[in-house]
């Protein structure tokens, strides 16, 4: 796992207000938001993952369609945070 | 039978629908660009209008389903083909009609019944527009903007969607431009819409709408706890976080993509206050979304500040005082 996964994991823990047991369970791969994230969290909460990621990387995540697209799991997350790093 | 046609992910599906349907016809208008020569940027308390089951007000964060439409056409000298229908075999013979033509055609839907869209976005939104640009056997083939890359829809599932009833309810509405200029000189069309967005936001003398409706929601939102209960303030301020970021109504998103055209329209213009203004939108939308944040948390009874009804009314106070500002300069530039 690489340093930008771990850390948004860590971020994605503290923003939804989840306990290790259930950050455990969420592989790189896994979606993170709706009914088939083992996390259970809904578009509330991606919200505050969006406001998260902006707060910590500078980085906007400015519409729904790019929140569903980047939402799609923490290896997918990282990856565009890397590209609009790179961009900027 | 496939279309040739070029799939646009897009911020928001009628304008990402739009601008789609001009590019395959050879006008090279952006997204941002639709929004706001279609006058897109718009803010509404209209609470004599209920909407769900629990009869919240409605709070809209853009120019209603269909004007956007109607005023790109007329700026930009484009015809719309644009009919509804009562009868579901005669709307989709209609849609098969065009498609034998080779006319990638729009269709307003309800997203529930879109089986390839992912369950956690299948929510009842009954103006959803996708485009159908081919059919193979019983599936079309569809360029939805929500996504990445284009579906394929069976003709029972595109025909549910197509006649969801309920708000807004599509019956059966598709669109397509009927006639399109060569070349438009983008100078005329920008500065129409950037006149009425600052009519819309400033001047309608009605106090729901523009700054002064956002002002007259902060001080309802301040009185929900009182007058509703905890309980009925906490889905008061949840449907309101919802029409806000999610159900393409997006005030933030919104926020963000007339920034957009307002450094398309400072480039456009020759006019370097524009793109000014398109800094300090951006800025009032990361306050929007500070809204949503601080709503979601005090609808879902997380950690949130002292009395968070008066800090959203406060925000929401804010984000008019800056498009206000920010609106008096555009309305300034461009008059």
């Amino acid at each position: 796992m690489e340093g930008l996964e771990l850390e948004l994991r860590a971020l994605i823990q503290q923003a939804c207000d989840l306990d290790d047991a259930k950050m455990a369970t969420l592989t790189d791969d896994d979606p993170l938001v709706g009914p088939e994230s083992p996390l259970g969290l809904d578009s509330l909460d991606a919200l505050e993952i969006v406001t998260a990621v902006q707060r910590q990387y500078a980085v906007r995540i400015d519409n729904q369609n790019t929140s569903i697209r980047v939402l799609q799991s923490i290896r997918i997350l990282a990856d565009f945070i890397r590209q609009e790093k790179a961009m900027a | 039978m496939q279309i040739p046609f070029t799939h646009l992910q897009g911020a928001h599906c009628e304008t990402a629908t739009i601008a789609s349907l001009l590019q395959h016809r050879g006008l090279h208008v952006t997204e941002p660009q639709v929004f706001g020569i279609g006058s897109g940027f718009f803010f509404a308390y209209l609470p004599f209008i209920k909407v769900s089951d629990q009869k919240f007000p409605l709070v809209s964060f853009r120019a209603p389903p269909g004007s956007i439409l109607k005023k790109v056409g007329k700026r930009l000298g484009v015809t719309f083909h644009d009919v509804t229908f009562k009868d579901e075999g005669k709307a989709m013979d209609a849609l098969d009609r065009a498609l034998d033509q080779g006319i990638p055609t729009a269709l307003q839907t309800g997203v529930y019944w879109l089986p390839y869209l992912p369950g956690a976005f299948r929510f009842h939104f009954n103006a959803h527009n996708i485009i159908v640009y081919g059919r193979e056997g019983d599936e079309y083939l569809v360029s939805d903007p929500v996504l990445a890359e284009p579906v394929r829809c069976s003709r029972a599932d595109l025909q549910r969607a197509r006649f969801s009833r309920g708000d807004m309810a599509p019956n059966g509405r598709l669109y397509y431009p009927l006639t399109v200029p060569a070349q438009v000189d983008l100078k005329g069309p920008v500065r129409q819409g950037l006149k009425d967005a600052c009519f819309n936001m400033l001047k309608i003398p009605v106090p729901l709408i523009g700054v002064r409706g956002m002002r007259r929601l902060a001080r309802v939102v301040e009185g929900w706890p009182a007058k509703l209960g905890p309980e009925m303030a906490a889905l008061n301020i949840g449907h309101l976080v919802l029409l806000l970021e999610e159900i393409g109504t997006g005030g933030a998103g919104f926020r963000f993509m007339y920034g957009a055209f307002l450094r398309d329209a400072a480039q456009i213009l020759g006019m370097d206050g524009l793109a000014d203004a398109a800094r300090r939108l951006t800025a009032v939308g990361d306050r929007w979304r500070d809204f949503a944040l601080l709503a979601s948390r005090t609808c879902k009874g997380r950690k949130v500040v002292e009395n968070p009804y008066g800090h959203l009314a406060d925000i929401l106070r804010e984000c008019a005082d800056r498009e206000e500002a920010i609106f008096r300069d555009v309305r300034a530039l461009v008059r």
